[in-house]
C-alpha cells in the first residue's frame, strides 16, 4: 500500500517538475530578477523562503519533499499572466493582501507576479487603462488567469457598474473575461456570493461571478480570503495546472474542507459546556468557547483556526473574538447578530412580514401563549358552562 | 382487521362496552416517542443556546455537558427514525388499524371531521359521530405530527451531513450522498419559508426553522393533551386510558346501540 502512494508521488513530482519547465520557458514578465532575488533584496532570508515554501507546500497536502519544487514553481510564478478585476466592492481583498503592517512573503509574491491589468496597482488610468486590459485579454486569449473581487451587479442590465470613459459595464467585462480566461477564481465573497451588496434588498441585483458566467469558477471566500489561500490556489494552479477538487460551493477543498469549529484550539471548552457569557468575563478571560456570544464557527467552512493570519500571528476566535461566518454563501442576511447566537437571528419576511424582527423563539413562544390562552378559555367555559346532563 | 370490535363486559352490565382502540406495539411507540420528544426538546433548546452551567465547576472537571448533549440529541433523533419508519409502514399496513382511511378526504370523513370540530367547539353541547372509534380528525392531527415529525428529522440529517462536507464518512460515501439525496430539498423549502436572502437558499435557514418548528411540535403536544383530556372529562368514555390499556368505554343503549344523538 505505501509503495503505491510513493509511486504516485513519484509521478506527480515529474508532473509537476516537466509543468515548471515548460513554464520557464515563457517570457518573463520582470527581467533580470527572480521571486527569490526580490524576497533577498526585501530582507528576507533564503530560509524565511523555504520555510515559507514548506508552509505552502504543506497547506495543499503535498509531502516534505516536494518544499524545493514548490521554491522553484515560485521562481516562475511571474509567467502566468492576470487580469484582476473590480466590480461591486471595497478593494478590501485587494487591501488586505497588500497592506499588511510590514509586507509578508505572500504579499510580495502577489506584487511580483505579473498582473495585466489591477486598477488598484497599476500606474495607467483613464484611457489608457481601458486600453491595457483590451491589450492583455487579446495577446493572453485563454492563457491568463482572471481574478475577480467583488459581486457583478446585475439590475437595470448591470448600468449599477460602469467603469471607464466608454462606460462599460461590470456586467459585460466580467462576462468577456471569463470567457477567455484559462482558469477564473473568484477572490473573496462578494464575487464568490454576491457578498454585502447582495444582502437584502439587492437593490443593484448584485450576483456571483458564477452566476453570469457558464464557465467554473473557483471560489475563494472571506471577507477578506487569507492571504494564503489566495496564494495557494495561485499555487495550485501554477503546479497542477489543472483545478483543484471543490466542494458544493465551488471552493477548494483543501482549504475550505473544513470547520472554523473543527479545528478551534477553544473547541475543548465547548464540548465541556464551558463558554462565555459576556465579553470580558471570567470565561473570557479564562479562554472559554464564545458560542454563546456569537461564534459561528460551527457553520463555516475555512482553514482559519489553522493558518491563522498575519503569519501565523493569531486569528479572531484567538483574540476573543467569535467568527462571523465570512466564507459561507449570503452570510450577511443568514448569521444573524454579529454577537449572538444564532437562534437569536431576526426574522424579516417570515409570514408576509408579520415575524419580521422576531426571533425564532419570540415567535414560538407566541404561538404557545396564544394557544395556551385559547385553551384556558376554552376550559374556563367547559367548566362554567357545562352541557346540560 | 377490526379495530372497533366490541367486547361485551358483564361484569360493568348491558350500558358500557369496552372498546380496542391501541395495540400493544401502538402504546409502546406512543410512550418512546413522548420520552424522546422531551430528551430531544431538553437538549435541543441546550444545543441552541447552552443555558445551564457554563461556569458553576472549576476548570478539568470531567463534564462534557455540550458533547452530552449533542449526543442524546442524535440518539433520540435515531430512535424517531425508528419509530417514523415502523409508524409509517402501520399507517398503511397495519392489520389492526387502517388509518389512512380516515384521511382520505370522502364525504364521509369531511362530515366526520366538521362533526368532531363542532363538538369541541359547542364545548360537547353537540356530538353527531361515532365516537367508539378513532375518528378523521384524530387521524388528520396525528398526520400533522408525523409530518412536522419527518420534517424534523429530514432539517436535522441535512445539518448533519452538512458536517461531511468532504463527501466521505466512516462508512463510505455512499451515506453523505444518501443524505443529499433525501434531504437537500429541506434547502429551497426553508429558505421560501422563511425568506431570509435576495439571492436564493442557505443551509442556515434550515436550522432556523428546525428551530422554529421545534415551538410548533411543542404547540401540538400542548393542545393534544389537553385534548385529551377534555374528551376524558366530557366524553365520560375514559378516553385517556387508551394510551395506557389500550382500551376505552363505550355507552349503548338498551338494544345494544350505540349512544349517537
Ligand atoms: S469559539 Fe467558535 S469555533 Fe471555537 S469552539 Fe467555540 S463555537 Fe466553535
Ligand atoms: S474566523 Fe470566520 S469570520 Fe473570521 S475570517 Fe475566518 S471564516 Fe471569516
Amino acid at each position: 500500500m505505501n509503495n503505491q502512494v510513493d509511486i504516485s508521488f513519484d509521478k506527480l513530482y515529474n508532473e509537476f517538475e516537466n509543468r515548471i519547465k515548460s513554464l520557464e520557458k515563457l517570457p518573463a514578465l520582470k527581467e533580470n530578477t527572480s521571486a527569490e532575488k526580490m524576497l533577498i533584496e526585501k530582507g528576507f532570508s533564503r530560509r524565511d523562503f523555504m520555510k515559507w515554501a514548506g508552509a505552502i507546500t504543506a497547506m495543499l497536502a503535498l509531502p516534505s519533499n516536494f518544499t524545493p519544487l514548490m521554491a522553484d514553481a515560485i521562481k516562475v510564478v511571474d509567467r502566468l499572466p492576470i487580469i484582476w478585476l473590480h466590480m461591486a466592492e471595497c478593494t478590501g481583498c485587494s487591501e488586505a493582501l497588500l497592506r499588511s503592517a510590514h509586507p509578508t512573503i505572500d504579499s510580495l509574491i502577489f506584487d511580483y507576479i505579473s498582473l495585466e491589468y489591477h486598477e488598484t496597482l497599476m500606474a495607467a488610468a483613464g484611457w489608457q487603462a481601458e486600453e491595457n486590459i483590451e491589450h492583455a485579454m487579446h495577446k493572453y486569449k485563454g492563457q491568463y488567469i482572471l481574478m475577480v473581487e467583488g459581486g457583478i451587479p446585475t439590475a437595470n442590465n448591470g448600468s449599477f457598474l460602469t467603469i471607464g470613459g466608454h462606460a462599460k459595464k461590470g456586467l459585460d467585462i466580467a462576462k468577456e473575461a471569463s470567457e477567455n480566461a484559462a482558469a477564473i477564481f473568484a477572490i473573496g465573497t462578494c464575487s464568490a456570493f454576491g457578498g454585502v451588496q447582495a444582502a437584502i434588498p439587492n437593490p443593484t441585483g448584485a450576483v456571483a461571478l458564477s452566476e453570469v458566467t457558464h464557465k467554473t469558477v473557483i471560489n475563494v471566500p472571506g471577507c477578506p480570503p487569507s492571504e494564503k489561500n489566495i496564494v495557494g490556489t495561485l499555487m495550485y494552479y501554477l503546479l497542477y495546472g489543472s483545478l483543484p477538487a471543490l466542494d458544493a460551493y465551488n471552493r477548494p477543498k483543501w482549504a475550505y474542507r473544513l470547520r472554523i469549529h473543527d479545528l478551534c484550539e477553544r473547541r475543548g471548552h465547548f464540548d465541556a459546556g464551558e463558554f462565555v457569557e459576556n465579553f470580558g468575563d471570567e470565561g473570557a478571560k479564562d479562554g472559554y468557547c464564545l458560542y454563546k456570544v456569537g461564534c459561528k464557527g460551527p457553520y463555516t467552512f475555512n482553514n482559519c483556526s489553522k493558518n491563522k493570519f498575519n503569519e501565523d500571528t493569531s486569528w479572531p476566535v484567538q483574540a476573543g473574538f467569535g467568527c462571523i461566518g465570512c466564507s459561507e454563501p449570503n452570510f450577511w442576511d443568514t448569521m444573524g447578530t454579529v454577537n449572538e447566537p444564532l437562534k437569536d437571528k431576526l426574522y424579516n419576511t417570515t409570514f408576509s412580514g408579520l415575524g419580521a424582527d422576531a426571533t425564532a423563539d419570540k415567535v414560538g413562544l407566541g404561538l404557545l401563549v396564544a394557544t395556551g390562552v385559547g385553551l384556558a378559555a376554552h376550559a374556563t367555559l367547559s367548566a362554567i358552562k357545562p352541557p346540560k346532563e | 382487521m377490526n379495530n372497533t370490535e366490541i367486547e361485551y363486559d358483564d361484569k360493568l352490565g348491558t350500558k358500557r362496552v369496552r372498546v380496542r382502540r391501541m395495540t400493544f406495539t401502538m402504546r409502546l411507540i406512543h410512550w418512546v416517542n413522548v420520552v424522546a420528544m422531551v430528551v430531544a426538546i431538553a437538549t435541543g433548546l441546550y444545543i441552541a443556546d447552552p443555558y445551564y452551567q457554563s461556569f458553576i465547576a472549576d476548570d478539568a472537571v470531567d463534564k462534557y455537558v455540550m458533547a452530552w448533549n449533542r449526543w442524546g440529541h442524535l440518539i433520540v433523533a435515531i430512535i424517531f427514525d425508528v419509530t417514523a419508519i415502523i409508524v409509517s409502514y402501520l399507517f398503511f399496513f397495519s392489520r389492526f388499524e387502517k388509518h389512512y382511511l380516515k384521511i382520505l378526504p370522502t364525504k364521509k370523513n369531511i362530515i366526520e371531521f366538521g362533526e368532531v370540530t363542532l363538538n369541541l367547539l359547542t364545548l360537547n353541547r353537540r356530538k353527531k359521530f361515532d365516537s367508539s372509534h378513532s375518528d378523521s380528525f384524530n387521524s388528520v392531527y396525528f398526520i400533522i405530527f408525523h409530518i412536522l415529525l419527518a420534517w424534523m428529522l429530514f432539517t436535522g440529517l441535512q445539518m448533519y451531513v452538512h458536517a461531511l462536507a468532504s463527501g466521505d464518512s466512516s462508512i463510505g460515501a455512499w451515506w453523505p450522498w444518501m443524505l443529499h439525496l433525501v434531504t437537500d430539498w429541506t434547502i429551497p423549502f426553508s429558505s421560501w419559508l422563511v425568506g431570509t436572502t435576495a439571492t436564493g437558499g442557505n443551509i442556515m435557514d434550515v436550522r432556523i426553522v428546525h428551530h422554529m418548528s421545534m415551538w410548533i411540535i411543542i404547540v401540538w403536544v400542548v393542545f393534544h393533551i389537553y385534548y385529551q383530556i377534555w374528551r376524558t372529562i366530557f366524553w365520560q368514555e375514559g378516553d385517556i386510558a387508551i394510551v395506557v390499556g389500550g382500551s376505552k368505554f363505550m355507552k349503548i343503549d338498551k338494544d345494544g346501540n350505540k349512544n349517537i344523538e
